[in-house]
Protein backbone atom coordinates (compact mmCIF):
# COMPACT_ATOMS: atom_id res chain seq x y z
CA UNK A 1 0.00 0.00 0.00
CA UNK A 2 1.29 3.37 -1.02
CA UNK A 3 1.57 5.68 1.87
CA UNK A 4 3.47 8.71 1.40
CA UNK A 5 2.12 12.07 0.67
CA UNK A 6 1.80 12.33 -3.51
CA UNK A 7 2.26 15.23 -5.13
CA UNK A 8 -0.59 16.84 -7.58
CA UNK A 9 1.07 19.20 -10.54
CA UNK A 10 -1.62 21.45 -11.18
CA UNK A 11 -2.03 22.77 -14.49
CA UNK A 12 -0.68 25.91 -13.74
CA UNK A 13 2.29 24.16 -13.11
CA UNK A 14 2.27 22.67 -16.24
CA UNK A 15 1.63 25.93 -17.89
CA UNK A 16 4.85 27.63 -16.40
CA UNK A 17 7.03 24.66 -17.46
CA UNK A 18 5.72 25.53 -20.94
CA UNK A 19 5.08 29.45 -21.45
CA UNK A 20 2.42 30.36 -24.27
CA UNK A 21 3.99 33.04 -26.39
CA UNK A 22 0.65 34.51 -26.36
CA UNK A 23 -0.34 37.04 -23.97
CA UNK A 24 -4.09 35.22 -23.11
CA UNK A 25 -4.03 32.35 -20.95
CA UNK A 26 -4.50 28.72 -22.81
CA UNK A 27 -7.85 28.27 -21.42
CA UNK A 28 -9.27 31.16 -22.88
CA UNK A 29 -7.46 30.57 -25.89
CA UNK A 30 -9.03 27.03 -26.45
CA UNK A 31 -11.80 27.72 -24.68
CA UNK A 32 -12.93 30.05 -26.87
CA UNK A 33 -11.43 28.41 -30.13
CA UNK A 34 -13.87 25.06 -28.81
CA UNK A 35 -16.71 27.31 -28.78
CA UNK A 36 -15.71 28.90 -32.21
CA UNK A 37 -15.74 24.89 -33.54
CA UNK A 38 -18.96 24.71 -31.66
CA UNK A 39 -20.60 27.79 -34.11
CA UNK A 40 -19.35 26.06 -37.09
CA UNK A 41 -20.52 22.92 -36.62
CA UNK A 42 -23.98 24.58 -36.21
CA UNK A 43 -23.84 26.55 -39.03
CA UNK A 44 -22.93 23.45 -41.16
CA UNK A 45 -24.53 19.98 -39.56
CA UNK A 46 -25.27 20.30 -36.05
CA UNK A 47 -24.07 21.12 -33.01
CA UNK A 48 -20.97 18.86 -31.58
CA UNK A 49 -21.91 15.27 -29.93
CA UNK A 50 -19.59 12.39 -29.81
CA UNK A 51 -21.03 9.76 -27.86
CA UNK A 52 -23.48 8.35 -30.33
CA UNK A 53 -20.64 7.58 -33.06
CA UNK A 54 -19.39 4.89 -30.63
CA UNK A 55 -22.36 2.51 -30.79
CA UNK A 56 -22.30 3.63 -34.40
CA UNK A 57 -18.83 2.33 -34.70
CA UNK A 58 -19.25 -0.73 -33.05
CA UNK A 59 -22.47 -1.57 -34.30
CA UNK A 60 -21.06 -1.20 -37.88
CA UNK A 61 -18.05 -2.88 -36.48
CA UNK A 62 -20.28 -6.35 -35.33
CA UNK A 63 -22.40 -6.31 -38.24
CA UNK A 64 -19.19 -6.89 -40.59
CA UNK A 65 -18.56 -10.01 -38.60
CA UNK A 66 -22.57 -10.65 -37.40
CA UNK A 67 -23.73 -9.99 -40.72
CA UNK A 68 -27.89 -8.92 -39.57
CA UNK A 69 -26.94 -7.58 -35.99
CA UNK A 70 -27.17 -4.26 -36.95
CA UNK A 71 -30.90 -5.18 -38.13
CA UNK A 72 -31.58 -7.11 -35.07
CA UNK A 73 -30.80 -4.31 -32.15
CA UNK A 74 -33.52 -1.61 -32.00
CA UNK A 75 -31.31 0.94 -30.79
CA UNK A 76 -29.08 0.67 -34.09
CA UNK A 77 -31.86 1.06 -35.98
CA UNK A 78 -32.76 4.26 -34.35
CA UNK A 79 -29.39 5.84 -34.28
CA UNK A 80 -28.66 4.25 -37.50
CA UNK A 81 -25.58 2.08 -38.66
CA UNK A 82 -23.17 4.65 -40.60
CA UNK A 83 -19.84 6.02 -41.07
CA UNK A 84 -21.61 10.22 -41.58
CA UNK A 85 -20.79 13.08 -39.53
CA UNK A 86 -20.54 11.60 -36.34
CA UNK A 87 -18.18 8.95 -36.48
CA UNK A 88 -16.06 11.03 -38.83
CA UNK A 89 -15.78 13.32 -36.10
CA UNK A 90 -14.72 11.43 -33.56
CA UNK A 91 -11.83 10.02 -36.25
CA UNK A 92 -10.92 13.81 -36.99
CA UNK A 93 -11.16 14.18 -32.49
CA UNK A 94 -8.75 11.99 -32.41
CA UNK A 95 -6.58 12.83 -35.79
CA UNK A 96 -6.26 16.93 -34.30
CA UNK A 97 -5.15 15.44 -31.23
CA UNK A 98 -2.49 13.28 -32.99
CA UNK A 99 -1.33 16.36 -34.84
CA UNK A 100 -1.24 18.53 -32.22
CA UNK A 101 0.91 16.10 -29.91
CA UNK A 102 3.88 16.63 -32.84
CA UNK A 103 3.92 19.88 -33.25
CA UNK A 104 6.01 22.17 -30.82
CA UNK A 105 4.26 22.69 -27.38
CA UNK A 106 2.58 19.26 -27.94
CA UNK A 107 4.36 17.60 -24.94
CA UNK A 108 4.92 14.30 -24.50
CA UNK A 109 2.52 13.65 -21.93
CA UNK A 110 2.55 10.43 -19.48
CA UNK A 111 -0.06 7.90 -19.15
CA UNK A 112 -1.76 9.17 -16.29
CA UNK A 113 -0.63 12.14 -14.16
CA UNK A 114 -2.35 10.51 -11.34
CA UNK A 115 -0.92 7.10 -11.16
CA UNK A 116 -0.68 6.58 -7.37
CA UNK A 117 -4.47 7.66 -7.02
CA UNK A 118 -5.05 3.42 -8.72
CA UNK A 119 -1.73 2.47 -6.61
CA UNK A 120 -0.34 0.91 -10.06
CA UNK A 121 0.09 1.44 -13.59
CA UNK A 122 -2.50 -1.45 -14.08
CA UNK A 123 -4.92 -0.28 -11.70
CA UNK A 124 -5.07 3.01 -13.44
CA UNK A 125 -4.99 1.43 -16.94
CA UNK A 126 -8.16 -0.69 -15.12
CA UNK A 127 -10.15 1.95 -14.16
CA UNK A 128 -9.45 3.98 -17.37
CA UNK A 129 -11.21 1.04 -19.39
CA UNK A 130 -14.22 0.39 -16.33
CA UNK A 131 -14.83 4.70 -16.39
CA UNK A 132 -14.76 4.35 -20.11
CA UNK A 133 -17.39 1.73 -20.17
CA UNK A 134 -19.72 3.60 -17.72
CA UNK A 135 -19.37 6.96 -19.54
CA UNK A 136 -20.24 5.47 -22.68
CA UNK A 137 -23.59 3.24 -21.12
CA UNK A 138 -24.37 6.70 -18.72
CA UNK A 139 -24.48 8.61 -22.18
CA UNK A 140 -26.28 6.37 -24.29
CA UNK A 141 -28.71 6.60 -21.36
CA UNK A 142 -28.85 9.53 -21.04
CA UNK A 143 -28.69 10.67 -24.80
CA UNK A 144 -25.57 12.60 -24.75
CA UNK A 145 -22.54 12.87 -22.98
CA UNK A 146 -20.00 16.71 -21.97
CA UNK A 147 -20.54 17.38 -25.72
CA UNK A 148 -23.78 16.62 -26.28
CA UNK A 149 -25.39 17.64 -23.49
CA UNK A 150 -23.14 20.20 -21.86
CA UNK A 151 -21.04 22.17 -24.99
CA UNK A 152 -24.04 22.05 -27.01
CA UNK A 153 -27.30 21.18 -24.62
CA UNK A 154 -26.99 24.40 -22.18
CA UNK A 155 -25.38 26.41 -24.86
CA UNK A 156 -28.74 25.86 -26.38
CA UNK A 157 -30.83 26.16 -23.36
CA UNK A 158 -32.15 22.67 -23.63
CA UNK A 159 -33.64 21.87 -19.99
CA UNK A 160 -31.95 18.27 -20.67
CA UNK A 161 -28.62 19.84 -20.77
CA UNK A 162 -29.01 21.62 -17.17
CA UNK A 163 -30.19 18.22 -15.43
CA UNK A 164 -27.65 16.15 -17.38
CA UNK A 165 -24.35 18.52 -16.28
CA UNK A 166 -26.05 18.84 -12.66
CA UNK A 167 -26.45 14.93 -12.01
CA UNK A 168 -22.93 14.27 -14.06
CA UNK A 169 -21.18 16.76 -11.56
CA UNK A 170 -22.72 15.48 -8.30
CA UNK A 171 -21.40 11.88 -8.87
CA UNK A 172 -18.17 12.95 -10.31
CA UNK A 173 -17.13 15.83 -7.78
CA UNK A 174 -18.10 13.07 -5.25
CA UNK A 175 -16.05 10.44 -6.99
CA UNK A 176 -13.12 12.34 -7.75
CA UNK A 177 -12.85 14.02 -3.94
CA UNK A 178 -13.05 10.66 -2.66
CA UNK A 179 -10.27 9.08 -5.20
CA UNK A 180 -7.91 11.89 -4.70
CA UNK A 181 -8.60 11.15 -0.80
CA UNK A 182 -7.40 8.18 -0.69
CA UNK A 183 -4.25 8.89 -3.04
CA UNK A 184 -3.10 11.17 -0.31
CA UNK A 185 -3.15 8.07 2.23
CA UNK A 186 -4.73 9.84 4.78
CA UNK B 1 -16.41 11.44 -49.06
CA UNK B 2 -19.64 12.71 -48.55
CA UNK B 3 -19.53 16.51 -47.98
CA UNK B 4 -21.02 15.71 -44.18
CA UNK B 5 -18.12 13.34 -43.70
CA UNK B 6 -16.06 15.63 -44.25
CA UNK B 7 -17.44 18.67 -42.38
CA UNK B 8 -17.75 15.99 -39.55
CA UNK B 9 -13.78 15.27 -40.35
CA UNK B 10 -12.83 18.89 -40.24
CA UNK B 11 -14.89 19.86 -37.16
CA UNK B 12 -13.26 16.69 -35.28
CA UNK B 13 -9.54 17.74 -36.29
CA UNK B 14 -10.31 21.48 -35.23
CA UNK B 15 -12.40 20.58 -31.89
CA UNK B 16 -9.52 17.63 -31.19
CA UNK B 17 -6.57 19.85 -32.19
CA UNK B 18 -8.02 22.47 -29.09
CA UNK B 19 -9.02 19.85 -26.48
CA UNK B 20 -5.52 18.78 -26.88
CA UNK B 21 -3.35 22.06 -26.43
CA UNK B 22 -5.81 22.90 -23.30
CA UNK B 23 -4.54 19.73 -21.69
CA UNK B 24 -7.01 17.05 -22.00
CA UNK B 25 -4.87 14.06 -23.54
CA UNK B 26 -3.99 13.54 -19.38
CA UNK B 27 -6.55 11.77 -17.28
CA UNK B 28 -5.72 14.16 -14.31
CA UNK B 29 -6.64 17.73 -15.77
CA UNK B 30 -10.68 16.13 -15.36
CA UNK B 31 -9.86 14.49 -11.88
CA UNK B 32 -8.86 17.02 -10.65
CA UNK B 33 -11.14 19.40 -11.89
CA UNK B 34 -13.88 17.34 -10.29
CA UNK B 35 -12.04 17.31 -6.95
CA UNK B 36 -11.38 21.02 -7.02
CA UNK B 37 -7.82 21.10 -7.03
CA UNK B 38 -7.51 22.39 -10.45
CA UNK B 39 -10.11 24.83 -12.33
CA UNK B 40 -8.48 24.79 -15.30
CA UNK B 41 -11.27 22.23 -17.24
CA UNK B 42 -14.27 23.87 -15.62
CA UNK B 43 -13.08 27.34 -17.53
CA UNK B 44 -12.29 25.75 -20.75
CA UNK B 45 -16.02 24.27 -20.60
CA UNK B 46 -17.74 27.30 -19.25
CA UNK B 47 -15.52 29.43 -21.72
CA UNK B 48 -16.92 27.53 -24.82
CA UNK B 49 -20.14 26.98 -23.14
CA UNK B 50 -20.44 30.42 -23.28
CA UNK B 51 -19.40 31.35 -27.00
CA UNK B 52 -21.27 28.35 -28.36
CA UNK B 53 -24.19 29.68 -26.51
CA UNK B 54 -23.96 33.50 -28.03
CA UNK B 55 -22.92 32.14 -31.22
CA UNK B 56 -26.33 29.97 -31.46
CA UNK B 57 -28.70 32.02 -30.44
CA UNK B 58 -27.44 35.02 -32.69
CA UNK B 59 -27.62 32.65 -35.68
CA UNK B 60 -31.13 31.38 -34.88
CA UNK B 61 -31.93 35.12 -34.52
CA UNK B 62 -29.82 36.70 -37.66
CA UNK B 63 -29.55 33.85 -40.06
CA UNK B 64 -32.04 30.81 -39.21
CA UNK B 65 -31.08 28.97 -42.35
CA UNK B 66 -27.66 28.64 -41.11
CA UNK B 67 -29.21 27.25 -37.22
CA UNK B 68 -28.78 23.70 -37.05
CA UNK B 69 -29.52 23.44 -33.64
CA UNK B 70 -31.07 20.35 -32.07
CA UNK B 71 -32.28 20.44 -28.65
CA UNK B 72 -32.23 16.94 -26.80
CA UNK B 73 -35.64 15.60 -25.37
CA UNK B 74 -35.58 15.80 -21.33
CA UNK B 75 -36.97 12.16 -20.33
CA UNK B 76 -35.90 12.82 -16.50
CA UNK B 77 -35.37 9.55 -15.48
CA UNK B 78 -32.52 7.97 -18.24
CA UNK B 79 -30.83 11.71 -18.37
CA UNK B 80 -30.94 12.20 -14.39
CA UNK B 81 -29.56 8.18 -13.94
CA UNK B 82 -27.53 8.50 -17.31
CA UNK B 83 -26.28 11.28 -16.00
CA UNK B 84 -25.23 9.56 -12.29
CA UNK B 85 -23.56 6.77 -13.94
CA UNK B 86 -21.25 9.01 -16.42
CA UNK B 87 -20.46 11.32 -13.72
CA UNK B 88 -19.11 8.37 -11.89
CA UNK B 89 -17.01 7.15 -14.94
CA UNK B 90 -15.75 10.23 -15.36
CA UNK B 91 -13.79 10.59 -12.15
CA UNK B 92 -12.73 7.05 -12.11
CA UNK B 93 -10.97 7.17 -16.03
CA UNK B 94 -10.92 10.90 -15.95
CA UNK B 95 -11.88 11.33 -19.22
CA UNK B 96 -15.76 11.59 -21.44
CA UNK B 97 -16.25 10.50 -24.28
CA UNK B 98 -14.48 13.59 -25.99
CA UNK B 99 -11.19 13.68 -24.64
CA UNK B 100 -10.79 9.66 -24.34
CA UNK B 101 -10.28 9.87 -27.73
CA UNK B 102 -7.81 13.12 -27.36
CA UNK B 103 -5.93 10.61 -24.62
CA UNK B 104 -5.90 8.03 -27.66
CA UNK B 105 -4.52 10.55 -30.01
CA UNK B 106 -2.72 12.16 -28.15
CA UNK B 107 -0.70 8.50 -27.29
CA UNK B 108 -1.74 7.66 -23.61
CA UNK B 109 -2.27 3.83 -23.01
CA UNK B 110 -5.02 5.41 -20.64
CA UNK B 111 -7.04 7.45 -23.62
CA UNK B 112 -6.78 3.95 -25.98
CA UNK B 113 -7.92 1.99 -22.87
CA UNK B 114 -10.83 4.20 -21.72
CA UNK B 115 -12.13 3.91 -25.98
CA UNK B 116 -11.93 0.65 -25.64
CA UNK B 117 -13.97 0.38 -22.50
CA UNK B 118 -16.46 3.11 -23.70
CA UNK B 119 -17.25 0.84 -27.25
CA UNK B 120 -18.13 -2.01 -24.80
CA UNK B 121 -20.15 0.31 -23.06
CA UNK B 122 -21.93 1.30 -26.12
CA UNK B 123 -21.92 -2.25 -27.10
CA UNK B 124 -23.36 -3.25 -23.99
CA UNK B 125 -26.19 -0.06 -24.00
CA UNK B 126 -27.27 -1.41 -27.91
CA UNK B 127 -28.29 -5.28 -25.83
CA UNK B 128 -30.16 -3.34 -23.13
CA UNK B 129 -31.83 -0.90 -24.68
CA UNK B 130 -34.87 -3.07 -25.09
CA UNK B 131 -35.11 -3.50 -21.71
CA UNK B 132 -34.24 0.18 -20.72
CA UNK B 133 -36.10 2.14 -23.08
CA UNK B 134 -39.67 1.36 -21.99
CA UNK B 135 -38.76 2.28 -18.12
CA UNK B 136 -36.31 5.00 -18.23
CA UNK B 137 -36.60 6.64 -21.17
CA UNK B 138 -40.23 6.44 -22.68
CA UNK B 139 -41.90 7.52 -19.36
CA UNK B 140 -41.69 10.72 -17.81
CA UNK B 141 -40.64 12.28 -21.46
CA UNK B 142 -41.23 15.88 -20.91
CA UNK B 143 -40.13 16.50 -25.10
CA UNK B 144 -37.38 19.10 -26.45
CA UNK B 145 -37.76 21.60 -23.72
CA UNK B 146 -35.48 24.93 -23.62
CA UNK B 147 -34.99 27.59 -20.62
CA UNK B 148 -36.40 30.35 -22.85
CA UNK B 149 -39.20 28.56 -24.21
CA UNK B 150 -40.55 27.30 -20.58
CA UNK B 151 -39.60 30.81 -19.18
CA UNK B 152 -41.63 32.95 -22.04
CA UNK B 153 -38.30 34.51 -22.86
CA UNK B 154 -36.80 36.16 -26.04
CA UNK B 155 -34.09 33.49 -26.70
CA UNK B 156 -31.44 36.51 -27.63
CA UNK B 157 -32.02 38.15 -24.80
CA UNK B 158 -31.61 35.13 -22.50
CA UNK B 159 -28.69 33.72 -23.87
CA UNK B 160 -26.78 36.70 -23.21
CA UNK B 161 -27.35 37.11 -19.71
CA UNK B 162 -26.89 33.40 -19.03
CA UNK B 163 -23.38 33.74 -21.33
CA UNK B 164 -22.92 36.93 -18.82
CA UNK B 165 -23.25 34.41 -16.03
CA UNK B 166 -21.10 32.13 -17.15
CA UNK B 167 -18.51 34.72 -18.00
CA UNK B 168 -18.94 35.93 -14.67
CA UNK B 169 -18.67 32.47 -12.82
CA UNK B 170 -15.35 31.98 -14.74
CA UNK B 171 -13.70 35.50 -14.04
CA UNK B 172 -14.72 34.65 -10.28
CA UNK B 173 -12.70 31.06 -10.63
CA UNK B 174 -9.94 32.64 -12.11
CA UNK B 175 -9.44 34.88 -9.30
CA UNK B 176 -10.24 31.83 -6.93
CA UNK B 177 -6.93 30.35 -8.38
CA UNK B 178 -4.73 33.56 -8.51
CA UNK B 179 -5.16 34.11 -5.05
CA UNK B 180 -4.81 30.50 -3.82
CA UNK B 181 -1.43 30.35 -5.94
CA UNK B 182 -0.24 34.07 -4.45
Amino acid sequence: MVTERVEIPTQAAYESATPSRSMLPPWLVWGGMIGLVQIFAIATVQPLGVSTAYPQLVGWLVDKVVPGFAESQPYLQKIGVKIGWEVMLIVGLALGAFVSSLLPGGRSTPACDLPNVFRSSWGRGLAAFIGGFLILFGARLAGGCTSGHMLSGIAQLALSGFLFGAAAFATGVLTAILLLKRANGS
Amino acid sequence: METTQVLGLVTGLMFGFALHRAGFSRCGLVMRGLAFRDFTMLKVMLTAIAVGMVGAAALATFAPEYAHLKVKSLYVWGVLIGGLIFGVGMAVAGYCPGTALIGLGGRTRDGLLAVLGGLLGAFAFILAYPALEPVLMKPLDLGKLTLHETLHLPYLPTALVMAAALGGVVFWLNRLERRARA
